[in-house]
């Protein structure tokens, strides 16, 4: 508790509050604008990383995270396009609002249920984090296996579209991440006699090229128009005191509506694929269900709007406990901090918590604070909100592509860097192209060479046995609830579909 | 329909797929033996297991695709106003441009490297959505000059990444 304390403290110093604005701002940014993500900030982010200090990098992360997850229903209410998957559900009822003339309404409620939602998620972190770290110091190597086994499969059974381009995504990842050194002997795999691959492909390129460089040749294959829609329709004029929100809405709504979302928001966060777009769907079905007036659903509900907007900033907190309790990122977002706490030398997974409190805890707080900053935004720039989607594409990409390029040849001062990002890109943008999803990929190259490891270690403790994933019960339990998970995710809903 | 009329651009992905697949599977021989005769696994035994996978959903996907008729292909690109075939078109042309940034970023020094891609790459979308070639120059040239300034100054500048000079 201690701890966390000084997290606040930390973050309500002048550096660290504006490394955190920073990181605000570019969340919403790039989570108001359609085809930017917070995804691709954080992987943006990657390169400067490397001159701040770790707090500094992991407080601006975190400030990006709730910004950007939020941001991403400020355009699905204005004009329809989502700035991000998440945001999709929460247009439903959110542009349904604005279409009826109370858009600025509609803003400031979707504001306020994400600073519930995103506050509960930091204060379920806060509980849940130093508990879950200690368990997780009991974990056995076939254990790990089994706990990193798990959250590979389920990050490719949750992928939109085939199940086979998903598990193809995934094994391609797996494949990059076995270029280089082996892990468990000083020996060289797939490096095609080149010393550059003889170390492997980092991980910057890989993501910079699996997000930034993918996005800017998948912007360049779309006409304006598809990209943006036909954003030219009048804005109403609206000033900053339209967007307090309205009380007496709220209490309709209620404190239980919000709590409930909240909670499956975070519980669908900590598991792995989760994602903010599966929160807000399952906790906007929920709400749905239990309303007492499930027709207005799709037409402007308060309700459903508050519903999938609180879960889906509960889901920020949520995903961040496997991150660093076990070091098993659940999403892309995830993924990518992973990489940023490796980049400094931090090892995600059991015993992070112990040896780097002090680090931590600022990352914690700004989390927490980040969802306070969600409603002052709308406040402030609830009236700019209507035009951001406006933003000129020349100058957007233009900066993108120069931030990624420089970004990965300032890491390491070699231009083979930028070659691997641009290969890495245009690859991931035929896979996009063709229907296969990117993010397995990039859990397949974070999670590979773990994946690996305790794959083999497991096998040498046990002389060879493959029995021991079962014997083991740490590995027994993951085993089972990957199996569960298959058949609630994939197996059931086949089997619904098909009406058997 | 004949056999060459099912292989759409899908299928021609998967046996793209199966290729690479094929690629990194000739390595695997100098990797060694999967298993010691203790039973340990060594250096091929995962690559083996990940190509094993690979081939089975690759051939699963490319089967599928040429079971499919052709007029369930979805694929065609949406078209613009003023680029031909954006679909293949964009991706190249900022395929291209970035080739030639990371050749001169070495070479030419970060500000004309930067200068000159991010005026390709602001006029490219520029151009693109209003179909006016010179108003478009004009917006690039002001982006690309405003860009790369702040790289030079948020890279080098504020966070110490210094960055190749203008060594002609």
């Amino acid at each position: 508790m201690g701890e966390l304390f000084g997290g606040f403290a930390t973050l309500f110093t002048p550096w660290p509050f504006l490394y955190l604005l920073g990181g605000f701002l570019m969340g919403l940014v790039f989570g108001a604008i359609p085809g930017l993500t917070a995804t691709l900030a954080i992987a943006l982010l990657l390169p400067f990383t490397f001159g701040m200090e770790v707090t500094h990098a992991l407080i601006m992360v975190m400030g990006i995270y709730m910004a950007g997850i939020y941001a991403g229903s400020i355009t699905g209410i204005t004009v329809n396009i989502p700035g991000a998957p998440s945001g999709a559900i929460t247009s439903i009822d959110g542009h349904a609002l604005m279409k009826q003339g109370h858009g600025a309404q509609a803003l400031s409620l979707d504001a306020f249920a994400s600073s519930v939602g995103g506050m509960i998620g930091a204060i379920v972190l806060m509980l849940l984090a130093e508990p879950i770290s200690d368990l997780a110091l009991l974990l056995q190597t076939p254990d790990k296996f089994g706990l990193v086994l798990m959250a590979v499969v389920t990050v490719t059974i949750v992928a939109r579209g085939s199940l086979w381009r998903a598990i193809i995504a995934t094994t391609l990842g797996l494949m990059i991440s076995t270029i280089g050194i082996d892990p468990m002997v000083p020996q060289g795999r797939f490096d095609f006699g080149s010393y550059y691959l003889i170390e492997g492909i980092g991980l910057l390129p890989a993501v910079i090229g699996l997000f930034a460089v993918c996005e800017l040749l998948a912007q360049g294959s779309l006409p304006a128009r598809a990209a943006l829609g036909q954003i030219v329709g009048k804005m109403p004029r609206l000033r900053n005191r339209d967007f307090i929100p309205d009380f007496k809405t709220i209490r309709e709504i209620g404190a239980f509506t919000y709590i409930k979302s909240s909670i499956i928001g975070v519980l669908i966060g900590m598991l792995p694929g989760g994602g903010a777009s599966m929160a807000s769907f399952i906790s906007y079905a929920e709400a749905k269900r239990a309303s007492k007036r499930p027709e207005e659903f799709g037409n402007g509900s308060h309700e459903g709007l508050a519903a999938s907007e609180s879960a889906n900033n509960a889901m920020c907190g949520g995903a961040i406990i496997p991150l660093l309790t076990l070091g098993i990122p659940g999403d892309a977002v995830t993924a990518i901090i992973f990489g940023v706490l490796l980049l400094h030398g931090l090892v995600p997974g059991p015993g992070l918590l112990d040896a780097h409190a002090a680090t931590i805890a600022p990352m914690f707080a700004a989390l927490f604070v980040a969802s306070l900053l969600v409603m002052v935004s709308v406040l402030l720039f609830g009236p700019l909100y209507m035009r951001v989607a406006r933003i000129n594409r020349g100058i957007l990409y233009a900066f993108i592509a120069l931030v990624s390029m420089v970004g990965v040849y300032a890491s390491s001062f070699s231009s083979f860097q930028m070659w691997m990002a641009l290969a890495i890109g245009a690859f991931a943008f035929g896979l996009r192209r063709f229907g296969y999803p990117i993010v397995p990929m990039l859990m397949g190259v974070i999670l590979g060479p773990y994946l690996e490891e305790f794959l083999r270690r497991s096998l040498i403790v046990s002389q060879g046995d493959p029995l021991v994933f079962i014997t083991s019960p740490g590995s027994a339990v993951f085993l089972a609830m990957t199996l569960v998970f298959i058949w609630l995710l994939r197996i059931r809903p086949a089997m619904a579909k098909s009406g058997r | 329909m004949r056999p060459f009329e099912r292989f759409n651009s899908q299928a021609v992905f998967a046996v793209g797929l199966i290729l690479f697949a094929t690629v990194y599977a000739s390595q695997i021989p100098k990797l060694g033996i999967p298993f010691a005769r203790s039973g340990e696994p060594g250096a091929s035994f995962f690559p083996i297991v990940l190509v094993v996978i690979l081939y089975v959903a690759a051939f699963r996907v490319l089967s599928a695709e040429l079971r499919r008729t052709v007029d369930a292909q979805t694929d065609a690109p949406l078209p613009s106003e003023t680029v031909p075939r954006i679909g293949l078109v964009g991706p190249l042309v900022l395929i291209v441009l970035t080739v030639l940034f990371i050749v001169a970023l070495p070479t030419l020094g970060y500000f004309v490297a930067a200068a000159v891609y991010t005026f390709g790459v602001a006029a490219f979308f520029n151009y693109e959505e209003t179909g006016r070639p010179w108003r478009a120059i004009g917006q690039s040239v002001l982006t690309a000059a405003a860009i790369t300034v702040f790289g030079w100054l948020f890279f080098d500048v504020f966070f110490g990444l210094s960055l190749p000079g203008w060594d002609l």
